[in-house]
């Protein structure tokens, strides 16, 4: 792009002795973006953009503006607005021809700039977002006396870090002030809820009130990033843009295990894993050399797709729709640009073209997953027996592998079973289905073909088979159905065709390329099903026999039946298993189009070398490279957006999800790019040391309180001269309860738990798992360990605004609904919490006052104003008084959630438990002040 | 109270931004709060670039999500009840009478009709299956129905029939998406989502959408059937359970009586008030009348779902069995609600996939039965809200996913026990009551053995088109920003079934 530009100056400059050019440079520059586009954008491109292409003309990209249109000539002639039929027809009073059609005429000072525009070249600009990120210089504050330090200056008093430097510039120009900072209690509260999503205990924050050491501040900032609860609660945040959830989604929606997965996070953030490398394991893991486990089980973040169980679905559809979740949550997460737009036709406002969908789409759709039931490939864990023979076939394989590959390549296979022919891939059916169209079936006089296997050195073959009859015979031939015959297998009797049994069989010799055939005679059960879920051709083990099995087959043929832990990983398919990509004609995945190599999109930097000159493969480890990449404008500006947005409540650019020309602009766009150049060259991508940049400027910690004129000046606080003020996130509602009432399980990791949920939740058809109240402490932890199904997703967590997590979602928008009050009000979680919270503010005083004070500091870590408590007071009264006269319902209030352990349910502690269920629901409670 | 709508007012004047609609305007199921943002922030206004409501609709001075608005045009229709049967009903054995099927009946199936198709489960060559139902003409207006629905034809003169509909998608989940969507992937906002968007509610205790759902599951493709995609979340429908709780949470813990209820909404309420007065947030005098409207609801809610007070003549007019949650029961809710303000009930009923895999499945056994659990309630339901004075402004429709085939199912391409059909996206029959359709019509017809439509063929997103314009919207103008473009529910086609508009 940057040549481009250049080449066409140079142009510009030779041609250029035009007079209304050479005037030109005179005048003022008119600037693309934020002059032209914007008129372009709101009345041409809806009919002259990617879509549609009126009479030939588009103002997308340049070389398509200035290209001859529909009546032969270009409708922009650089340098000449006058001779520009594009000027003439906005200038036209014959509304017929007047452009745009069926519109108001633009207004003449719109028509100005464009002129301008045309005449000093009719250049394009990138988009802010598409440029590399340069790093600006930080704002000058004060005055140039105070800066000698010879005078005071209110902002550089008030300044803590560069941060402020670039708020205080803006501040100036919208004729705001920054508000002082917030009072101690406030400010350790926000801190904790951001950093760890947990509010501060009372003694930290009367240690830190206590505090008044210059860096008391940062030591409670350390403090907390070093927590566990740290990698928790950005964890959350991760789960939505990672669609992750405990479930497969569509209509089924069946359990599947990738807690693994969250668990990877959890220690990936709380171990500081550069931001890079942790996009980099997360999007191509399996790809990395010498790849460990933790790097395989990070690639679960693109396995979170879901796949689809429903009778009938084809998988090669599904499969598909997968593949293009995996590039829109791609680009939504890590480039914040909506991508999907181009699936179907060239974006019709960003620089990106049809075809250079496909072309990014080739990177991922190299993987062996298939859309198949079994949600292969999964990584085994083994454990027991099972990991002793795994160790025992490993030392086999490493005491007669000729070759250390073998042993990688053996130990791969015992642990993921890949790569595999699933067996949907079959054709030439004779009595043949593919059962529920997911495996494939054949009884009595079946046969199908399996296209064109390799068989040079491949002695063993690996499958997957059941019946529920005795007497069910397979062959296996070649070259055709009537072929010579390789293997004969009595079937194994496994109960149902859709139970499999795993075999080791060994094959002859046999050498090249042949189409392979599956016969199957059962004379006695002619209608019986023989169901084949997969085959694998693999050479025999090392140290074993060709062409018969040995005792290492038969240790691995144990082990293949086992029924380890699982967890759902990304493989690269290659050689037989590459697959082409095609462009989908209209995004029609059945109309294919030309075969698409991989590539980024020319309008950002090209796909060549790493930040340390080393060529990049064009997979999806080289994607993933070229991405965190230094060149790269996007993948920094996003996080460092996204991160901002958490502590401040908005987005510097406020569309997390869209940095693009159709996102609304950036407030602070300096800070922005600031922030992203520290991120990645000072603090060498790590997220601690950028939030720890955030929270010590004095932006983060001012007050949050407004007066009348500040909010009627700044209403949606975008200038910061205020702390940031935001409802608490869903999960943070939850563990706040269970934390300020002392129920909280600080366990971390393992399977998803079952907290307390209403009967009824679960109903997806076909499918009959049920919701199992967890046992003891489970049931007590945090939110982001709740069992996350995808159709029916834990209600009042829905009802505080998570996504249902089948899809990315970059932003959770707030909403302020009667369901969520009826949550913290009644939900049995919310009601337990206050029983807790009333029992220990029992034991904190002898009066009423003085417990119902315990209790409000216990829960917003500071007394309360003498008007609230008399508040809360009143209502103990009434309450009190009720329960007296009602013992019976006292019993039954204390009773109807908690431990059987309860203590006495006397009316006072009745009244407490009402007096704590309405403080669990103030405003201020549920709100990071 | 009233000084709190002031000071709303007040604090909603403050600002002025039209892009913030979501920020601020999504406050929740009739808010009180942010009247004025509403009217400011571009609700039904001219929508600038990066505004998120695009209708172009002429302003009226709307002032909260669920206040009621006006349409693009004066609709015949005020509010929808939509019953959907999850699964699809066969058209063959209820409207589509198909004499010459008979004949067919045990042949093979002729290779032209499969070359080239996909079916869900049929595989290799299926038999043709004849009409499993007796059929005769009803009313005075003749329509055919079967002898499975004995209680529609006393009410056959209300409807006009659909008969020659059609879909693209032939699986559940991304079918009932299309349907209630407007496309098979997720992420849409649903019928009702965009209709009470885009005209409020007449029931400020009560949710403007609700959902009722019988039959044991919940439909195939989850609860994004009823969801508000990207339009905000307070249009989402709002599930009413027949069994539990009506709405989650909506009831006090035992022990909890109302006046102590009231109690501690009252103390919540006053010490949000003194936090607003320090902070000066306007978002929380939104939750002040946030929570004052749950407590509403939770006398509105249970007493709208309570049927303990309707006659016996009416319970058994419907069918309902008091003590148990059924299709019936929800047909007789849905009467309650729509009289009580609600714009959109959705109605879902799960069970009606006729395959023939088991008795559940055979279309003379469980698909008889379920015929036989719902006919009543059905008719009664036309028949109730005509002599309420309903049915005038009130639109029934009534339909499935998508049809069944003329073929008997042979599941992977052995014959099945009993006797079933298979999805089938090619023809299938809805039908629609009151709010402006004519009545006792048909429009649209099938082939001889009801294959393929063959004249007045009305895909999914016209049905989508008509339903917004008997409710007074141009299904191509109704739309809204997003994600930079305006989007509609009926994608980019659907034409309005002019010739049965009453």
């Amino acid at each position: 792009m940057h040549t481009r530009v250049i080449v066409f100056s140079a142009a510009i400059i030779g041609v250029g002795l035009l007079l209304s050019s050479f005037l030109g440079l005179f005048e003022e520059r008119i600037d693309f973006n934020t002059q032209v586009k914007p008129i372009l954008n709101k009345n041409c491109i809806t009919c002259h953009g990617g879509v549609k292409k009126a009479s030939g003309f588009s103002v997308l990209f340049r070389h398509e503006a200035l290209a001859p249109a529909k009546s032969g000539k270009p409708a922009i002639i650089p340098g000449d607005a006058d001779a520009s039929e594009m000027i003439r027809r906005l200038t036209l009073t014959d509304h017929e021809e007047r452009m745009p059609l069926e519109a108001d005429p633009l207004k003449p000072e719109d028509i100005d700039v464009l002129r301008k525009w045309i005449d000093q070249g009719a250049e394009w600009g990138d988009h802010w977002a598409y440029t590399r990120v340069e790093k600006p210089d930080v704002p000058k504050i004060g005055t140039f006396w105070s800066r000698l330090g010879i005078a005071d200056n209110q902002e550089q008093n008030w300044a803590k870090n560069e941060i402020d430097h670039f708020i205080l510039e803006k501040l100036r120009e919208h004729d705001l002030k920054p508000s002082p900072e917030a009072d101690k209690a406030t400010l350790i509260r926000r801190l904790s809820l951001d950093i760890t999503g947990l509010p501060p205990t009372e003694k930290e924050v009367t240690d830190f009130v206590q505090d008044k050491s210059l860096n008391a501040y940062e030591n409670v900032v350390n403090r907390l990033l070093a927590s566990p609860a740290y990698g928790e609660r950005w964890t959350a945040l991760w789960l939505d843009l990672a669609r992750y959830a405990d479930s497969k989604g569509y209509e089924k929606d069946a359990q599947r295990s990738l807690w693994r997965y969250r668990d990877w996070v959890i220690n990936a953030f709380n171990q500081d894993k550069p931001y890079d490398q942790f996009a980099v394991e997360q999007l191509a893991g399996d790809l990395l050399s010498n790849r460990t486990d933790d790097q395989l089980i990070a690639t679960g973040f693109h396995r979170n797709t879901m796949t689809n169980d429903e009778g009938g679905t084809q998988d090669e559809e599904f499969r598909t729709a997968a593949i293009i979740d995996r590039v829109n949550t791609t680009w939504d997460v890590f480039q914040g640009t909506t991508f999907a737009c181009v699936q179907c036709h060239s974006h019709p406002y960003d620089p990106f073209t049809h075809d250079e969908y496909y072309k990014y789409l080739a990177f991922f759709n190299n993987t062996r997953d298939e859309d198949v039931e079994n949600d292969s490939p999964k990584l085994r864990f083994f454990k027991g027996t099972d990991s002793v023979n795994v160790a025992e076939l490993k030392t086999w394989v490493q005491t007669h592998a000729s070759q250390p590959q073998q042993v990688q390549d053996w130990m791969n296979f015992v642990r993921m079973t890949e790569p595999k022919i699933n067996s949907h891939d079959f054709d030439q059916y004779v009595n043949s289905s593919l059962l529920g169209a997911q495996y494939y079936g054949f009884y009595h006089g079946g046969s199908s073909r399996i296209k064109s296997v390799n068989l040079t050195g491949m002695n063993r073959l690996v499958m997957a088979i059941g019946t529920k009859s005795d007497s069910a015979t397979l062959t296996l031939r070649q070259d055709s159905p009537t072929g010579p015959s390789i293997l004969t297998l009595p079937v194994p009797k496994t109960g149902s065709p859709w139970n499999d049994s795993i075999m080791v069989l060994a094959l002859p010799k046999l050498s090249g390329r042949h189409h392979l055939y599956l016969t199957l005679d059962n004379p006695k059960k002619p209608q019986d099903w023989t169901m084949v879920k997969w085959l694998s051709f693999r050479p025999a083990l090392p140290g074993t026999p060709a062409t018969s099995l040995g005792e290492a087959d038969q240790k691995l043929q144990t082990i293949l039946n086992g029924n380890p832990e699982t967890t759902l990983v990304l493989l690269e398919g290659s050689g037989n298993f590459a697959r082409k990509t095609h462009v989908f004609e209209r995004g029609n995945w059945l109309v294919k189009g030309e075969v698409v190599t991989p590539d980024v999109p020319k309008s950002l930097p090209a796909f060549t070398t790493d930040t340390n000159g080393k060529e990049l493969p064009r997979n999806r480890l080289g994607l993933a490279q070229w991405m965190v990449s230094r060149e790269n404008p996007l993948t920094a500006r996003v996080a460092v957006n996204r991160l901002w947005e958490q502590l401040f409540g908005t987005g510097l650019v406020e569309t997390v999800e869209d940095l693009g020309t159709q996102g609304i602009p950036p407030t602070h766009r300096k800070l922005l790019d600031y922030l992203a150049a520290e991120f990645m060259e000072t603090d060498h991508w790590s997220v601690k040391r950028l939030l720890k940049r955030m929270v010590m400027s004095a932006t983060y910690q001012q007050r949050s309180s407004v007066s009348a004129d500040v909010l009627a000046k700044d209403p949606f606080n975008r200038w910061l001269a205020r702390g940031p003020r935001v409802r608490l996130t869903s999960e943070q509602v939850r563990d706040q309860a269970l934390t300020v009432s002392g129920l909280l399980s600080r366990k971390m990791f393992g399977p998803s738990v079952m907290p307390a949920q209403p009967d009824g939740i679960w109903q997806s058809p076909y499918n009959g798992e049920s919701w199992k109240l967890s046992d003891g402490s489970d049931k007590y932890r945090r939110a982001l360990y709740t069992h996350w199904k995808r159709t029916a997703p834990y209600p009042s967590m829905l009802t505080f605004d998570s996504p249902s997590r089948e899809f990315c979602q970059v932003r959770r928008i707030r909403t302020n609904t009667p369901l969520q009050a009826l949550v913290t009000l009644n939900d049995p979680v919310f009601v337990e919490s206050a029983q807790a919270l009333a029992t220990s503010m029992q034991q904190q005083g002898k009066t009423a006052e003085q417990q119902i004070q315990a209790g409000f500091r216990q829960v917003m870590l500071r007394n309360p104003s003498p008007n609230k408590l008399a508040v809360l007071l009143r209502l103990y009264k009434q309450s009190e008084m009720y329960y007296k006269k009602h013992p019976a319902d006292a019993q039954t209030f204390m009773g109807c959630y908690g431990s059987n352990d309860m203590p006495r349910a006397t009316p006072e502690l009745a009244a407490l438990t009402v007096t704590a269920n309405t403080m669990l629901n103030l405003d201020e409670v549920i709100t990071k002040e | 109270m009233k000084k709190l709508l002031e000071e709303l007012q007040q604090a909603a004047l403050q600002r002025e931004t039209r892009r913030h609609f979501l920020h601020t305007c999504s406050t929740g199921i009739g808010a009180m709060a942010m009247s004025t943002v509403l009217g400011s922030c571009g609700f039904f206004g001219e929508s600038d670039k990066k505004g998120v409501v695009g209708t172009q609709v002429p302003g009226s001075g709307e002032r909260e999500p669920m206040d009621v608005r006006t349409a693009q045009f004066a609709g015949k229709a005020k509010r929808v009840i939509y019953i959907h049967m999850a699964g699809s009903p066969s058209q063959l054995e209820l409207f589509d009478y198909k004499p010459e099927l008979q004949k067919y009946d045990g042949k093979d199936c002729p290779q032209s009709l499969l070359e080239g198709k996909k079916f869900a489960f049929i595989r290799g060559v299926p038999k043709m299956l004849g009409p499993q139902a007796k059929f005769a003409q009803r009313g005075q207006s003749g329509a055919w129905i079967s002898d499975y629905l004995p209680h529609l034809h006393r009410v056959t003169d209300e409807i006009t029939f659909l008969k020659a509909m059609h879909t693209d998608q032939f699986n559940h989940a991304p079918a009932q998406l299309l349907m209630h969507t407007g496309s098979a992937r997720l992420g849409r906002p649903s019928i009702g989502s965009w209709v009470t968007y885009g005209l409020g509610s007449e029931n400020d205790n009560l949710p403007g959408y609700i959902v009722l759902a019988s039959g044991g599951k919940q439909p195939d493709a989850g609860k994004s059937v009823w969801g508000s995609g990207f339009l905000p979340s307070v249009y989402q429908g709002v599930q009413c359970r027949t069994d539990g709780e009506p709405v989650l949470y909506v009831s006090d813990p035992a022990g909890m009586p109302r006046d102590i209820r009231k109690g501690t909404i009252d103390a919540i309420s006053e010490i949000n008030r003194q936090q607003y007065d320090e902070v000066k947030d306007p978002e929380v005098l939104t939750r002040i009348a946030q929570y004052e409207l749950a407590f509403r609801m939770q006398m509105s809610v249970p007493d709208a779902m309570d049927i303990k007070g309707e006659p016996q003549y009416m319970l058994d007019m419907y069918g309902v069995d008091p003590n148990k949650g059924s299709f019936s029961r929800n047909c007789l809710l849905a009467r309650r609600l729509v009289e009580r303000g609600v714009r959109f009930v959705q109605l879902f009923d799960w069970g009606w996939d006729a395959h023939g895999t088991d008795t559940s499945t055979a279309l003379d056994l469980g698909f008889h039965d379920k015929c036989r659990q719902s006919d009543q309630a059905v008719a009664a339901l036309l028949t109730d809200l005509k002599q309420r004075g309903l049915l005038e402004d009130t639109l029934v429709v009534w339909g499935g996913e998508f049809g069944r085939t003329p073929m008997q199912e042979n599941r992977d391409g052995q014959s099945l026990p009993f006797k079933g059909r298979d999805h089938h996206l090619e023809a299938f029959t809805v039908w629609m009551a009151g709010g402006g359709v004519k009545r006792g019509f048909s429009f649209g017809e099938t082939d001889d053995i009801g294959y393929y439509g063959v004249k007045d063929k009305v895909h999914v997103h016209d049905l989508q088109a008509t339903i917004l314009h008997l409710l007074g919207f141009n299904h191509e103008k109704f739309t809204y920003q997003f994600q930079g473009r305006p989007f509609r529910l009926t994608d980019v086609a659907g034409k309005v079934i002019k010739p049965i508009l009453a």
